[in-house]
């Protein structure tokens, strides 16, 4: 059974610096062609302060920035977690060199009957602020995972 | 470009789905699941092999409202991760818009294959 007292728990919060080679093989990885996104002075005579981040390049660093205790305390079992939606909501555009801080907290989780057995849900948000505390972006994932074997036995 | 409800936004084409491709964005992104990257892994958990992450479908789709609205524009996507894109599909990105709310214009997005199989589905608001 998933812990619903959990709900609402925030995670110690991460940090992390955007990097810009990084954003570029992303970028491409994407099958970017934009100078916005891979080269600095485009970036750059646009106004920016370096090249800017496409938008779904948040979650290259996800796993970096959010501090895992949160999803261990869950205790879902990892080898059955499936992505199952992912949300953005952007207050500016992400650009290299940007210190960020993200403070994540569990915001959902509920469990359904699926074909297969027990499915359990669970919805993390992020919020990423840089370093004058302003919003960047927020981030909230849908995980499903299949419930333990043998808490299903049990 | 001016914007109205029921508006199909021109598609844009990415193409065939390569392992390569795929293990490109897992190395991009980060993401270290073998589900992408190792045809044994993936069969030994029940798959015919390697799939492509949902994150590429939803990075695909960015990419799509981005090249209509421009960067910086894009003030919200939310996707469903519906079905799984396997190697050797081609995918197309579509738009639909759905409510124009001032300059805010929202759209139904997906990505989809060959036969027109939703693969990556949900929304995207843009500033017009």
């Amino acid at each position: 059974m998933i812990d619903r007292n959990l709900i609402g728990k925030e995670a110690e919060p991460g940090h992390v610096t955007i990097n810009a080679e990084s954003i570029k093989e992303f970028a491409r990885a994407i099958g970017e062609t934009n100078p916005l996104y891979l080269d600095e002075k485009a970036a750059r005579a646009a106004g920016y302060a370096n090249i800017v981040a496409p938008p779904t390049y948040p979650i290259a660093f996800m796993a970096e920035s959010m501090n895992p205790d949160l999803f261990i305390e869950l205790n879902l079992d990892i080898t059955t977690v499936v992505h199952g939606e992912q949300e953005f909501e952007y207050q500016r555009p992400l650009v290299a060199g940007d210190t960020l801080t993200v403070h994540a907290k569990l915001a959902d989780a509920w469990e359904k009957q699926g074909r297969s057995g027990t499915l359990t849900f669970v919805v993390f948000e992020a919020n990423a602020v840089d370093a004058a505390n302003k919003p960047v972006y927020t981030s909230r994932i849908t995980l499903l995972a299949k419930q333990a074997q043998e808490e299903i036995a049990s | 470009m001016s914007y109205s409800v029921g508006t199909e936004l021109p598609t844009l084409k990415i193409g065939e789905i390569t392992k390569p491709i795929i293990a490109e964005y897992s190395r991009a992104a980060k993401d270290l699941n073998p589900m992408h990257t190792d045809d044994e892994f993936a069969i030994m958990a029940g798959y015919p092999g390697v799939f492509a992450q949902g994150m590429l479908g939803m990075g695909f789709l960015s990419r799509h409202i981005v090249g209509i609205c421009g960067v910086g524009k894009l003030r919200k996507i939310k996707v469903r991760f519906k079905t799984l894109t396997w190697p050797g599909e081609t995918i197309t990105c579509k738009a639909r818009v759905t409510e124009v709310n001032g300059n805010l214009v929202t759209c139904d997005i997906q990505t989809e294959n060959q036969d027109g199989e939703p693969k990556v589905t949900g929304t995207a608001t843009f500033e017009a």
